[in-house]
């Protein structure tokens, strides 16, 4: 039981932390009201556009071949660790390497990676304008 | 403690999946290191390591091994399925050779991803058939359904192809969900992954059953959804309406085979009958039939009413488990057989139907409604032939496997007391006869317009393709001996 009231002591600190935080810098703070301060983001800039913007593909090809390599790092290490005890278990572990290696390979050779140039603009360097 | 490192006897029982799996990290590195793209390299690659997976099949038959600490088990069952999915992929990556050059002008270079893509999701559905165990189940499952969803969307200008994908990845990814809440539960419940341990944690009485009976019948559906069962159907006829055919083939078939291999093997084993998860296999069993033909019969596209066609056999195999019980073991395993063969025959007689329209509508261009099918029988007398055997054979007239195999699922039911499930099964294949034969009457009495499309070209890949079918069909009605055999000791030794 003592497990719980650990985890409950830790409920209480953290969700009472930033509640505290907010309440006393309400009561130090001097209030200055202005319209800027309603605005999104509070940053004076003023927002514009939609936010259902499109953006190029190619971020989602990057995060796709990132998210590969981060769930062979989670894999990973739990193999690391237990190498020591039978390194005999570097066998499976070089083959699923290798097999990612190919398919990231292949996705470099087919131009993932290669970021596509804006066409049909040519590029003007700031000194001859 | 766990073995992590695995034995090489380990290795052999999974042959036929190295054999696919390894052809198609061999078509990716080929990809990788020649200079331009070798679509027909890569058809030829992946034709024969599905030949050669196929005689792995074949040779590996008789014995059973486990591998990998339990978690896949190779037994009769397991090959009979993997047999039905390679002799579907064997189809659909022979007539692509001919399919793709036409439908897209670039196919013949993309060729290599979706090779490669056929060939993984192939590997996932075999793995399907071999795993007994919740978690490889599930990462095969996905293995199979995440290449699917890229090849449904393979003809990536066409509208009606990233329409099809899309709805296909959003309801795959909902019913995954599905799949994997269910999965916890049971977990919760009984402590264990593995599909027998979990029998045995039922057995011992030790578990929840309230939250038991709700994560099964959460994989239920999950699965209901890969083998598109109403309600859970709602993707399926626009994604194989919008898919390339030849990949419409390819999910309509070799994915819902894939996915009564794992509904067979998981609530036969796992969940003998102290749940009652039967019931709810009834009801969908009869709503899909049920549903499934009515809506075909009102279709005007070909493509779409072979979709709802698939809908309403996934009813008809669904009688398999629906009639299962723990205490008549004879009696289940015979439906068992039952439907395993029915899906053997409805993946060649299914696919070859799907091609047949892959020649008509996509690759001569004749139109997708009932109405352009016109006179084509007597233009184009084989393949005329050739669907009306699969129409036929379909519906469950001998003209092909289809009638013994529908016989027996039939007399499974009968056997096994529900005389009824039986009877209303009759029903609707005497219903399908409707839209069967229309497609028929279109082909072979109907007079063709003046302004029909020529149909000089004759691609062979694709012809070849329909003919085996098209003979492979016939020839299960007459050596359909064998395959109910096989597949009820298969369901024999399943059920021990």
């Amino acid at each position: 039981m003592s497990d719980w009231i650990a985890i409950a002591a830790m409920v209480v600190v953290a969700g009472g932390l930033p509640i505290g935080v907010v309440l006393v810098s309400r009561l130090l703070r001097p209030s200055v009201p202005e319209r800027q301060k309603q605005k999104t983001y509070e940053s004076g800039e003023v927002p514009t556009g939609d936010t259902r913007i499109r953006f190029s593909i190619q971020y989602y090809l990057v995060a796709m071949m990132f998210l590969v390599f981060d769930v062979e790092v989670v894999l990973l290490i739990p193999w690391a660790v237990y190498l020591v005890q039978d390194p005999s278990t570097y066998v499976p572990a070089f083959v699923f390497i290798v097999i990612l290696f190919i398919g990231m390979g292949w996705a470099w050779r087919n131009g993932a990676i290669q970021w596509i140039r804006p066409k049909g603009r040519e590029r003007v360097r700031p000194r001859d304008v | 403690m766990v073995e992590l490192g695995f034995q090489q006897a380990d290795l052999l029982p999974l042959a036929p999946e190295i054999a696919i799996l390894g052809s198609a990290l061999l078509i990716l590195l080929i990809d990788s290191f020649s200079r331009g793209k070798h679509g027909k390299a890569a058809v030829a690659i992946a034709a024969a390591s599905v030949a050669a997976a196929f005689a792995a099949s074949l040779a590996l038959y008789g014995t059973t091994a486990e591998a990998f600490g339990g978690t896949f088990v190779v037994d009769g069952f397991s090959l009979f399925f993997n047999v039905a999915i390679l002799l579907v992929t064997a189809l659909v990556v022979v007539s692509s050779l001919d399919y793709l050059e036409e439908f897209y002008p670039e196919g013949a270079d993309e060729l290599t991803e979706y090779v490669v893509l056929l060939l993984f999701a192939t590997a996932g559905m075999m793995l399907m058939a071999s795993s007994r165990s919740l978690v490889t189940a599930f990462i095969a499952l996905e293995l199979a359904a995440l290449p699917s969803y890229a090849l449904v969307a393979f003809a990536k200008r066409n509208r009606a192809s990233i329409e099809g994908g899309m709805k296909y990845f959003v309801l795959g990814a909902l019913s995954s969900a599905f799949l994997l809440y269910g999965i916890s539960l049971v977990y919760g419940a009984t402590g264990a992954f593995d599909f027998v341990a979990i029998a045995d944690a039922i057995a011992a009485g030790d578990v929840e059953p309230g939250v038991l009976s709700l994560g099964s019948l959460l994989v239920l559906f999950g699965l209901a959804f890969k083998v598109a069962a109403v309600p859970f159907h709602v993707w399926a006829p626009d994604a194989y309406t919008g898919a390339p055919t030849t990949i419409a083939a390819f999910v309509s078939s070799a994915s819902k085979i894939a996915g009564f291999v794992l509904l067979f093997r998981l609530f036969t084993t796992a969940f003998p009958a102290e749940v009652d998860w039967v019931y709810a296999a009834i009801v969908l069993s009869v709503v899909t039939m049920t549903y499934g033909n009515f809506a075909a019969a009102v279709q005007d596209s070909v493509k779409r009413m072979l979709a709802y066609s698939s809908i309403a056999h996934a009813g008809y195999a669904l009688i398999a488990v629906a009639v299962f019980s723990a205490e008549a073991t004879g009696d289940s395993a015979f439906a068992l057989g039952a439907g395993m063969s029915h899906l053997l025959v409805y993946g060649l007689m299914n696919t070859g139907a799907f091609l047949v329209v892959a020649l008509v509508d996509d690759y001569y261009g004749a139109g997708y409604t009932f109405e352009d099918y016109a006179g084509l029988g007597r233009k184009m007398p084989a393949v005329g032939l050739a669907m009306a055997v699969f129409m036929l054979s379909l519906a469950g007239l001998p003209t092909g496997g289809g009638f013994v195999s529908k016989l027996v699922l039939f007399a499974g039911a009968v056997n096994s007391g529900f005389w009824w499930l039986a009877l209303l099964g009759g029903v609707n294949s005497a219903l399908s006869l409707y839209y069967y034969t229309r497609v028929l009457k279109w082909m072979w009495v109907e007079e063709a317009p003046e302004d029909q499309v020529e149909l000089d070209r004759k691609p062979l890949a694709l012809y070849a393709s329909i003919l085996f079918a098209a003979v492979a069909t016939v020839a299960l009605l007459f050596a359909f001996a064998p395959v109910i055999e096989t597949a009820t000791a298969a369901a024999e030794a399943l059920l021990e």
